[in-house]
């Protein structure tokens, strides 16, 4: 049982610590509102393929400039956004479905990652790759957590409203409006960003579950889409949080210790949550 | 005024009709009409420029974006998006620089108009089909477009709403603007809209209402 001043005290005394807190906080509040729109368009899987399909570009960056973050961030942003770019133009030329186009690529990409490093001959660890450390997050990478989540929030806000029906009702933006292509443009550019300058901190997949677990569970707690965004960030905050301390307790490895809690505060919504929750009580007629 | 030259459409390589040219005049109401799959949606959707044709064009005589507005089918909506009815019809305003008491006025009288108070907060699932038609078509009423294409707009409505639907494409129509409206109902067609285009494989007729669904036996087109 913790008591209460160990809520907070590892934060306090280690820099390692908070530095892995402050990052965590921001990633958790940029990367809601990813997720739930990813959700809400029916592209809940494509952060899972964008970030196996970083691997080449980080090997890449790897490669040319070992362990720097610039070359890894780089070559994790152009892979990602070549990805994207590339399975939205198929999609567009031939009809086929943007997850269908995503799955396809993604394997080719991850193999081509995988091969680099392998021909490299130097060993990057992939399992740092893919699972990464909370507790590495070092002075530069937090400044380019920061910079990131603040850059992706403004963004996010900028185009919220095209955005919206584009997801909602792509056909009567398209009368109205040509933002549509352009917003969907920046949403794709933004999970990639998010994923790569996350895989630095707590590992390309483990972010993927940052972002997509709270989204997935605040579904089952309200109906209104902004209430929806804020529930998943203090979600996610609150997994980033509570997974720290037990990793430091206890010696876990970070980046799962925060997906469990994410995933453990998924089930309490699927079981409890309020729209939708299997226990949830038959609505008043009065409730509207 | 839509004019339409040596226009096809339809999947690439398969075109629906031959090149067709007719063209509806400023003002008009123009229903079309015709068989499951002859192409009806899809020509409404060229002549949004949702959808390219395979040859031929349409032009318009006032610019696509802003003048020009489209109700879809509601099968396109997901009906499990968290978003309440007055956020969905207020989509209406897009690139409208009315200030805001404006727009609440307006939002809250055509709220009134199509028998939608009370269900404001209501969120997308909760709503049944035909609100949910009348909540699209009260979004399409914001827009205050000169052109407006009208897809199904009678699915899913009752008896009242399809009255109000009748009385409101009226309404546009003494107002000047040009309408088409792609609609099963052929003795409602008969009754309210003066003129039709009937699309077959051989080709468009366009021609006064009575008279075109007057000599089709009323199994075949429908």
């Amino acid at each position: 049982m913790l008591a209460v001043a160990q809520l907070w005290q590892p934060f306090h005394e280690f820099v390692f610590m908070r530095r892995a807190l402050i990052g965590g906080l921001v990633l958790a509040c940029s990367t809601a509102p990813l997720g739930v729109f990813l959700i809400l368009r029916r592209m809940s899987l494509i952060g899972d393929a964008v970030a196996h399909g970083i691997l080449p570009g980080a090997a890449l960056g790897f490669w040319f400039a070992g362990l720097s973050l610039p070359a890894l961030t780089l070559g994790g942003l152009g892979a990602g956004l070549s990805m994207a770019g590339i399975a939205a133009w198929i999609t567009r030329r031939t009809g086929l479905r943007e997850d269908a186009s995503l799955a396809a690529i993604y394997p080719i990409s991850l193999a081509g990652g995988v091969l680099i490093l392998g021909i490299a001959g130097k060993r990057l660890d992939l399992l740092h790759l893919l699972f990464g450390s909370a507790l590495a997050v070092d002075g530069p990478t937090l400044t380019g957590m920061l910079w990131v989540s603040g850059f992706s929030l403004i963004a996010m806000a900028c185009i919220y409203k095209p955005l919206l029906l584009d997801t909602l009702d792509p056909l009567f933006l398209q009368t109205v409006s040509r933002l549509g292509p352009l917003a969907h443009g920046v949403f794709l550019t933004l999970v990639v960003l998010n994923l790569v300058i996350g895989f630095q901190a707590i590992g390309a997949l483990m972010v993927v579950g940052l972002m997509m677990l709270p989204a997935a569970a605040s579904r089952f707690c309200s109906r209104r889409l902004p209430v929806l965004m804020g529930i998943a960030a203090l979600l996610g905050s609150l997994s980033v949080w509570l997974g720290l301390l037990l990793s430091f307790y206890y010696s876990l490895p970070s980046g799962p210790a925060i997906v469990l809690v994410a995933g453990s505060l998924y089930v309490l919504c699927v079981v409890f949550g309020p729209v939708h929750g299997l226990l949830r009580r038959p609505p008043l007629l009065t409730s509207q | 005024m839509i004019h339409c030259q040596a226009l096809r459409w339809g999947a690439p390589g398969q075109p629906l009709t031959p090149a067709v040219d007719f063209e509806l005049p400023k003002g008009s109401l123009t229903a079309v009409i015709g068989a499951n799959g002859s192409g009806k949606s899809s020509l409404l959707k060229v002549i949004a420029g949702l959808q390219k044709p395979l040859t031929g064009k349409v032009i318009l005589d006032v610019p696509r974006k802003g003048s020009l507005s489209f109700l879809p089918q509601q099968q396109h909506l997901d009906r499990q998006f968290p978003i309440s009815l007055q956020a969905l019809v207020a989509a209406g305003f897009w690139g409208s620089n009315q200030s805001p008491e404006i727009r609440r006025d307006r939002l809250k009288a055509v709220l009134e108009d199509w028998c939608l108070k009370g269900l404001e907060q209501r969120p997308l699932m909760a709503l049944s089909g035909g609100e949910l038609q009348r909540a699209l078509l009260a979004r399409l009423s914001l827009a205050d477009a000169p052109v407006l294409l009208l897809d199904e707009p009678h699915a899913a409505l009752d008896e009242l709403g399809q009255s109000l639907l009748w009385k409101h494409l009226h309404a546009w129509h003494a107002e000047g603007r040009t309408l088409v409206v792609v609609c099963h109902d052929l003795a409602a067609v008969r009754q309210h809209i003066p003129q039709t285009l009937l699309i077959k494989s051989s080709g468009c007729v366009l021609g006064p209402s009575t008279a075109l669904i007057h000599q089709q036996p009323h199994t075949q087109v429908a």
